[in-house]
């Protein structure tokens, strides 16, 4: 059997990057800045379609992505990524040098390029800059995973049958199950982030993920209902779950079997009619776990509200420009308060970020007053503001940009069962389906796993196809009550970039009450 | 970037090697080179911006193999790679991975056999692009950005919007976007397949977004092309002559209104909302909403939709697939009748083989053969490429949609007379699952209201949001223009040649109001 290599490669590596970035790359003309990110991952999972395996496989992944500030006067940046396989290490200096330069040609005919415009446009043009960095303080530390079940010494076949024993529990449910699948994955990563301002910077992490997607079909339609789980911890998160604080999360074959209990359900279930106007809902955690992402992490990334995103993902109604924002001023309830936190255990946890910056908590939204947005060193620069960490990319051959980390809303201190019976005539929305957001993320449709009438304080009837829609700022003045029922969640897969990254981080809140229209079926 | 030649001579002797192995009854070995040049489009007017915002590459080569094993409880299969190391050695790795990861799939058929079809395309890749480096990519950027500023300060009404020369920038131009260019290498080959096949390809495309953000004004150009030849920005001035075109624009009443969809938007709604219920993997699990209906009716009669990997000169086009079989054309839906779906060689086996294959294709799987041929088993991932590490996925290649009749703009306008037409749309999702085809998204630029058969004003982006049904949709289609245009949207893998579509009775949504009183221009 070929020798195996492992995370520990990167030992050896380590102080050959360093010397790399701090030594050899300071010598070429006219650098102002180098990084170079690395990364191994040791990873095993399966896949399984209606009870039988599809797929297993276990191996690595090893790639690099370098970035280099140089120029002068109109310093731009440069980059380069590479994916990787054991037979580099050999020759990795080599390697890596040969992305260091060619990110350094990019940045110096970029910058070159950028002068002539500047002198071809006038005053069209004056804002061209020399790209520069927030200061943070630099860091050299290293990290270690945290979990039970080492991710390396789970055997591929219990990945088989989680997967599979997953998706039987899914289909035991109920006759109207036709169809389900699962995924179940468990992983160790090691990242390494060197710069030529001294950084050093040796960060792992355990992950273990589960998915599962119903397909539920009866006389009135189809359901297709999926969910993911996950946690930054060994295989023990699917075997046992994770019940820790804020995070509750069933073992795997719970997790499926509450999908497939769900979706017999739903598919018995009507389908919402919408409504013309507005009405009193009372939205659950899970739901509020995709509305804190969608319109609080989003709008609050400093990249949108800086314009970069503009063709993509989008811009942010809390930033128009420099002098016209909606820093300091209310865009909610005085009742509600959101913020980001890498520092806290959650699938968005990292002690530093891919800028190098120590990561801290931000607030976006405290007391209903917008705060900060999250930010990357070079964003930071512009703001003239801290750099929060906020910069992340999935894999070292890709470009970092400003995501979300374990992005919520605060809890309260009312309790949710109150805020129910509080209701006469209303709606409780649970569990987060589909979003379609407005490009400044002004305006929201998200779907919902569940709906159910309140009446007279009491839940009622369930209906499927169910989800709410508002303009944002109207639906958080609208917030009258925030419960003390805080939970996080999983997110594994937020798009971003060109190419697109998917992302993992947490989300979440406690239960809400606000008004907002009932969207249905068939619109 | 390693040669044609390295991958064929690589697969060949893995082949070889494979074939002395006892256990191994079955082995396909693909091996690729790619790269993926982009550079990051970000200009603004009164932030400090750096122009070209990321000039970067992605690269990658390697081998992947996909194996039959004999074992004493059935025939497992099994896929494993290795990332930058063709050698022998590299076989062996990747062989012991497949090996280690082999499963029992009682729905395994075999790997993919000849289908009797010839690959059509040869020598179509763009050999400048194919041996292009770094300079080309910030080059490619820079002339985009410089298209776009020459718009804006030749412009003659953002002069008169800001009063002065000077003052044009404060009118909050934004130019965003991205040149990207795939450059790809391919060998494959198999126990099943008479020889090794080779295939390379090269795809440039860009899309850029412009704003006049004080006036609220938003344009979007695009452009694809398998060459490098005549690129020169086009995109990024396209995108600023449209924004500058969408000042003045309008707030819409909610209501049902006949609408042209612009080729953008038709690229999201089929993309998005159409497609994947279009693969033949969701007919296998009864999540399409086209279930049992092979053969029926499910559109209007002038919808003619379909796949194409094999038309000469289109940006998207390739000889063979990833899993070694010519690519084609495969017909959807024709004259509104549902003709086909896309899929890869393990889903048509399976379906084929599916028990309940007849329920839900709606007729005997083997009498729509020809509409759910293997024609779209690519290894896609990393914003585009042809990547070892990837076990072949179902993904379209050129999308075309056209209509019985070939109507122009004009009279797509005058069908609509009073109405809409809806240039983009935007975050456009199955918001109630693919089945239930409910569909939402918002109009983000781009657009205009449509009165006696003419364009009017422009509307104002962000202020409507669609909510409608994709079947609904589909069915209420008045005329479909010609000719479509090869269309990119943003993390897009594929070409969708999108032409203008009118459509009846589209349920919009007055939304943002409170947004008019946030900022002050």
């Amino acid at each position: 059997m070929p020798s195996k290599v492992s995370v520990d490669v990167l030992d050896k590596i380590r102080p050959k990057l360093r010397a790399l970035v701090t030594e050899s790359a300071k010598r070429l003309t006219g650098l102002q800045h180098c990084d170079v990110r690395m990364e191994f991952k040791e990873e095993k999972g399966a896949m399984s379609e209606n009870g039988q395996p599809k797929a297993s496989a276990e191996d690595v992944a090893f790639d690099f992505g370098v970035r280099v500030i140089a120029g002068g006067k109109t310093a731009s940046p440069g980059y380069y990524g590479k994916i990787l396989g054991p037979s580099d290490v050999k020759n990795i200096e080599t390697v890596v040098w040969e992305g260091i330069e060619e990110a350094h040609r990019r940045a110096r005919s970029s910058a070159r390029q950028k002068a002539m415009a500047r002198k071809q446009f006038g005053a069209l043009a004056e804002s061209f800059y020399a790209m520069g960095l927030a200061p943070v303080h630099i860091s050299q530390d290293t990290i270690k995973p945290i979990f039970r079940d080492d991710p390396r010494s789970v055997p591929l076949d219990a990945t088989v049958k989680m997967a599979v024993e997953g998706c039987q529990a899914a289909k035991g449910e109920g006759s109207s199950v036709v169809y389900a699948a699962t995924s179940a994955v468990t992983s160790l990563i090691r990242e390494l982030y060197v710069s030529s301002e001294g950084a050093d910077i040796d960060y792992s992490y355990a992950q273990t993920e589960g998915f599962c997607i119903v397909i539920g079909s009866g006389k009135d339609g189809t359901v297709e209902i999926y969910d993911f789980t996950g946690h930054q911890r060994g295989w023990e998160v699917l075997t046992e779950g994770h019940n820790k604080g804020v995070i509750s999360l069933k073992s795997f074959e719970e997790f499926c079997k509450e999908l497939g209990k769900n979706a017999e359900e739903l598919v018995k279930a009507p389908r919402l009619k919408p409504t013309e106007k507005e009405v009193v809902v009372v939205t659950d955690p899970h739901f509020n776990t995709l509305v804190a992402h969608e319109v609080v992490g989003h709008p609050s990334e400093l990249d949108r509200a800086l314009k970069f995103e503009t063709a993509y993902a989008g811009r942010s109604w809390f930033f128009r420009d420099l002098k016209d924002n909606m820093i300091g001023k209310q865009v909610a309830s005085p009742l509600v308060s959101a913020y980001s936190d890498p520092t806290v255990e959650g699938y968005g946890h990292y002690p530093y970020d891919h800028d190098g910056t120590p990561s801290r908590r931000a607030y976006h939204i405290r007391n209903g007053v917008f705060e900060e947005f999250l930010n990357s060193r070079q964003t930071a620069a512009v703001l003239g503001v801290e750099p929060n960490g906020s910069f992340r990319a999935t894999e070292s051959y890709l470009i970092p940009l400003i995501r979300m980390s374990n992005t919520v809303f605060a809890p309260g201190n009312r309790d949710p069962q109150e805020i129910i019976r509080e209701v006469d005539k209303g709606y409780y929305v649970s569990g987060h389906r589909t979003p379609s957001i407005a490009e400044s993320r002004e305006n929201f449709r998200i779907t919902a796993v569940k709906v159910y009438e309140i009446r007279n304080g009491e839940l009622g009837q369930v209906y499927r196809d169910g989800g709410i829609t508002s303009d944002t700022r109207d639906y958080f003045m609208s917030i009258d009550a925030v419960g003390n029922d805080f939970r996080m969640y999983p997110i594994p897969n937020c798009g971003k970039g060109q190419p697109m990254q998917a992302k993992r981080m947490s989300n979440g809140g406690p239960t809400m009450r606000g008004i907002a229209r009932l969207t249905g079926g068939g619109n | 970037m390693l040669s044609i030649a390295q991958l064929k001579r690589s697969v060949s002797d893995a082949l070889k090697y494979l074939k002395t192995q006892k256990d191994v009854t079955e082995a396909e070995v693909f091996a690729s080179a790619n790269e993926n040049l982009t550079v990051r489009l970000n200009y603004t007017s009164r932030i400090p911006s750096n122009g070209v915002e990321e000039p970067k590459s992605v690269e990658s080569y390697g081998l992947g193999i996909r194996v039959a094993l004999k074992g004493g409880d059935g025939v497992k299969t099994g896929f494993g790679s290795e990332p930058t190391n063709l050698s022998l050695e590299g076989v062996k790795k990747a062989l012991e991975k497949a090996r280690r990861g082999a499963v029992l799939d009682p729905e395994y058929v075999s790997l993919p056999k000849p289908t009797g079809e010839q690959p059509t395309l040869t020598k179509y890749h763009d050999p400048v692009l194919m041996s292009s480096k770094g300079g080309k990519l910030v080059q490619a950027g820079w002339a985009s950005v410089n298209r776009a500023l020459e718009v804006f300060q030749s412009s003659e009404e953002l002069l008169g919007a800001a009063k002065s020369p000077d003052k044009v920038k404060e009118l909050g131009l934004i130019l965003g976007g991205d040149v990207v260019m795939l450059k790809e290498r391919m060998a494959v080959g198999s126990f099943h397949f008479p020889s090794v096949q080779t295939d390379e390809s090269t795809l440039i495309m860009s899309f850029a977004t412009a704003m006049v953000e004080d006036h609220d004004a938003k344009g979007t150009g695009w452009g694809t092309s398998p060459s490098l030849s005549g690129f020169a920005g086009d995109s990024a001035a396209e995108a600023a002559r449209s924004a500058i075109r969408a000042i003045g624009g309008q707030r819409v009443a909610s209501g049902a209104y006949r609408v042209v969809l612009g080729p953008q938007a038709v690229a999201e709604l089929l993309e998005w909302i159409l497609m994947p219920g279009l693969n033949l993997n969701m007919f296998y699990a009864g999540a399409s909403p086209f279930l049992g209906k092979m053969g029926k009716k499910v559109a209007s009669e002038e919808v003619y939709l379909y796949d194409d990997g094999s038309a000469a000169g289109l940006a998207a086009s390739k000889a063979i697939t990833d899993e070694g079989v010519p690519t084609g054309r495969t017909e959807m839906i024709k004259d509104g009748v549902l003709k086909g779906a896309l899929s890869n060689y393990y889903e048509t086996q399976r379906i084929l083989h599916d028990p309940k294959g007849k329920e839900k294709l709606g007729v005997e799987p083997s009498r729509v053969a020809q509409g759910i041929a293997p024609r779209n088993g690519f290894r896609t991932g990393r914003g585009g490429g042809r990547n070892f590490d990837s076990p072949p996925s179902i993904t379209p290649t050129n999308l075309v949609l056209e209509g019985r009749r070939k109507r122009s703009t004009e009279e797509l306008m005058r069908m609509v007379d009073d109405g809409l037409y809806i240039g983009r749309l935007w975050y456009t999702y199955p918001v109630n699952g693919i089945t239930a085809a409910d569909f939402s998204g918002t109009v983000v630029g781009d657009s205009y209201l449509i009165k006696g058969g003419r364009l009017a004003a422009p509307i104002k982006p962000n202020t409507l949001r669609l909510n409608d049904n994709i079947l609904r949709v589909i069915n209420s289609v008045l005329g479909i223009g010609h000719p479509p245009r090869g269309t990119v949207r943003w993390a897009s893998d594929q070409v969708t040649w999108a032409p203008e579509v009118a459509v009846e009775g589209l349920r919009v949504e007055e939304i943002g109001e409170y947004m008019e009183g946030v900022y002050q221009r």
